[in-house]
């Protein structure tokens, strides 16, 4: 048997599973081949191709969603060991094993670690986080940005609606309306924008209720957990400003 | 005026919360230890400063608007926050949400104190009426009480320690709710800045209840000055 040395460094994992929406939750354990450079999403895929779990028990493969690979779509966010991140960039060489994987907690799981973050998107509507430029005849160009604000909103404009800033935020739930961090600084990105400035105060209406911006209990976790490296405390203290002098406005300008 | 939605009413009630923790709710704190540690430079000062504000007029009503009312609002909007999040500094282990933790749990703490410490001094005030007592004699008799026991100087330093971390730190967070604070570095440099100014009035409280548990005084009838 010499020079026949089987590699026998294995990669454990612990998953907690879901078949459908609102169904029983379970977990099972699976045993991987080590391979040089792993991220969660390639054990994923090895579960995918030989689902057997560590008891040699034939399961259905795990479901999970991803894209990009890059860390640039933010559709593979589940909880790796207990935080919210993306499971592309989580390289098993740096986790504690066995890697626990579970799906976000403040979305409505779809099945196993695929979640549905359609509220995000239904909050970017909320807020009309575009720049109007549909009319009956041509606008024209829009005005000169400089290149302090370009680069502003550059850093906003990053944001992938990941989620991770709403998964981390202890006044986010999956049952209350509370539109976050993420849909704060997209009415930050559209606010400053030229154009988009022409719907600067629906935009500052919308978040000026229930669940909007009095509702941050500033505990900057938001912060610590983008990906992007967004400076969503930044802008969720500029939408305070913003509402604040909206509201002295309402009293007393209007 | 135009009728309210909920979604305005939300926001003014919140934004009403934020406004009463620093006035009227935090001035008062502040005026509150500021007078109260005149105890620790003397008697007199003590004495006089509690005279003057016993005998302004409309004191009910000052004490009704501008400190009950507002306390009471601040507290029941309050424990409506506590109750709209659910912290997670465990798996989340970062200050800022340390903070959010405590500030939290300051306010409950505070609250419960409240209640202890005006049953202890507000309530028998009313509860005897006023014509039967004099301001002055009858607080510092209720001090000496309260400060005899290690259960009573335990009591108010919690309360103490709890009210001035609210404090400071609430002072922060509305300077970011309210947009005055908004750079990263801006937020930090303030945070120090308040950091420091919940410590003076730490300090300011807690040598108050040791001026009171060491030299206890006897308790006489104000002489007019």
């Amino acid at each position: 048997m010499k020079g026949n040395i089987v590699n026998e460094k294995t990669v454990k994992l612990k998953i907690k599973r879901q078949d459908k929406p609102n169904s029983k939750i379970y977990w099972q354990e699976f045993k991987i081949p080590y391979k040089e450079r792993l991220n969660v999403i390639a054990c994923l895929q090895d579960i995918q191709r030989n689902p057997t779990t560590q008891l040699g028990e034939s399961v259905n493969p795990v479901t999970w969603d991803c894209n990009c690979l890059e860390e640039t779509c933010g559709s593979c966010t589940m909880l790796i060991n207990g935080k919210v991140r993306q499971a592309c960039t989580a390289l098993i060489d740096s986790l504690e094993q066995p890697v626990i994987l579970e799906p976000m907690s403040k979305f409505p799981v779809v099945r196993d670690l695929q979640v549905d973050r359609s509220r995000m998107f239904e909050n970017l509507k909320k807020v009309k986080a575009w720049v109007e430029i549909d009319g009956t005849h041509d606008i024209g160009e829009g005005p000169i940005m400089s290149d302090k604000v370009r680069s502003q909103r550059y850093a906003l404009s990053e944001c992938m609606s990941c989620g991770c800033c709403l998964e981390a935020c202890p006044q986010f739930s999956l049952t209350n309306n509370f539109l976050g961090a993420a849909t704060f600084s997209q009415v930050r990105l559209f606010n400053l924008h030229p154009s988009g400035s022409m719907l600067k105060e629906e935009r500052l209406d919308a978040v000026m209720g229930e669940g909007g911006i009095t509702d941050c209990g500033n505990a900057q976790v938001c912060v610590e957990v983008c990906p992007k490296s967004i400076p969503l405390t930044e802008s969720i203290a500029d939408i305070g400003r913003q509402t604040t002098l909206q509201t002295l406005k309402n009293i007393f300008m209007k | 005026m135009d009728k309210k939605t909920t979604d305005q009413i939300h926001y003014l009630i919140l934004k009403t919360h934020s406004l009463t923790g620093v006035i009227p709710v935090g001035a008062f704190l502040v005026l509150h230890f500021s007078i109260n540690s005149l105890r620790t430079v003397g008697v007199w000062p003590y004495q006089i400063s509690i005279d003057i504000i016993n005998n302004l007029p409309f004191l009910i009503w000052i004490e009704a608007g501008f400190i009950i009312a507002p306390l009471m609002f601040h507290s029941l909007v309050g424990f409506y926050i506590y109750f709209s999040g659910r912290s997670n500094p465990f798996r989340y282990n970062y200050p800022h949400n340390w903070m959010y933790t405590l500030q939290r749990l300051s306010g409950a703490v505070v609250f419960a104190f409240l209640i202890y410490h005006l049953a202890t001094t507000v309530v028998p005030k009313l509860w005897y009426g006023n014509t039967q007592f004099e301001a002055a004699p009858y607080l510092i008799y209720v001090m000496n009480q309260e400060f005899k026991s290690w259960d009573g100087r335990i009591i108010y330093a919690i309360g103490i320690v709890a009210a001035t971390f609210h404090f400071s730190s609430g002072l922060w967070g509305f300077c970011i709710s309210w947009g005055i604070l908004i750079g990263r570095r801006a937020q930090t440099n303030a945070g120090y800045i308040f950091a420091l100014f919940g410590l003076v009035l730490t300090v300011m409280g807690l040598s108050t209840v040791v001026e009171f548990s060491l030299h206890p005084v006897g308790v006489e009838a104000t002489e007019p000055g």
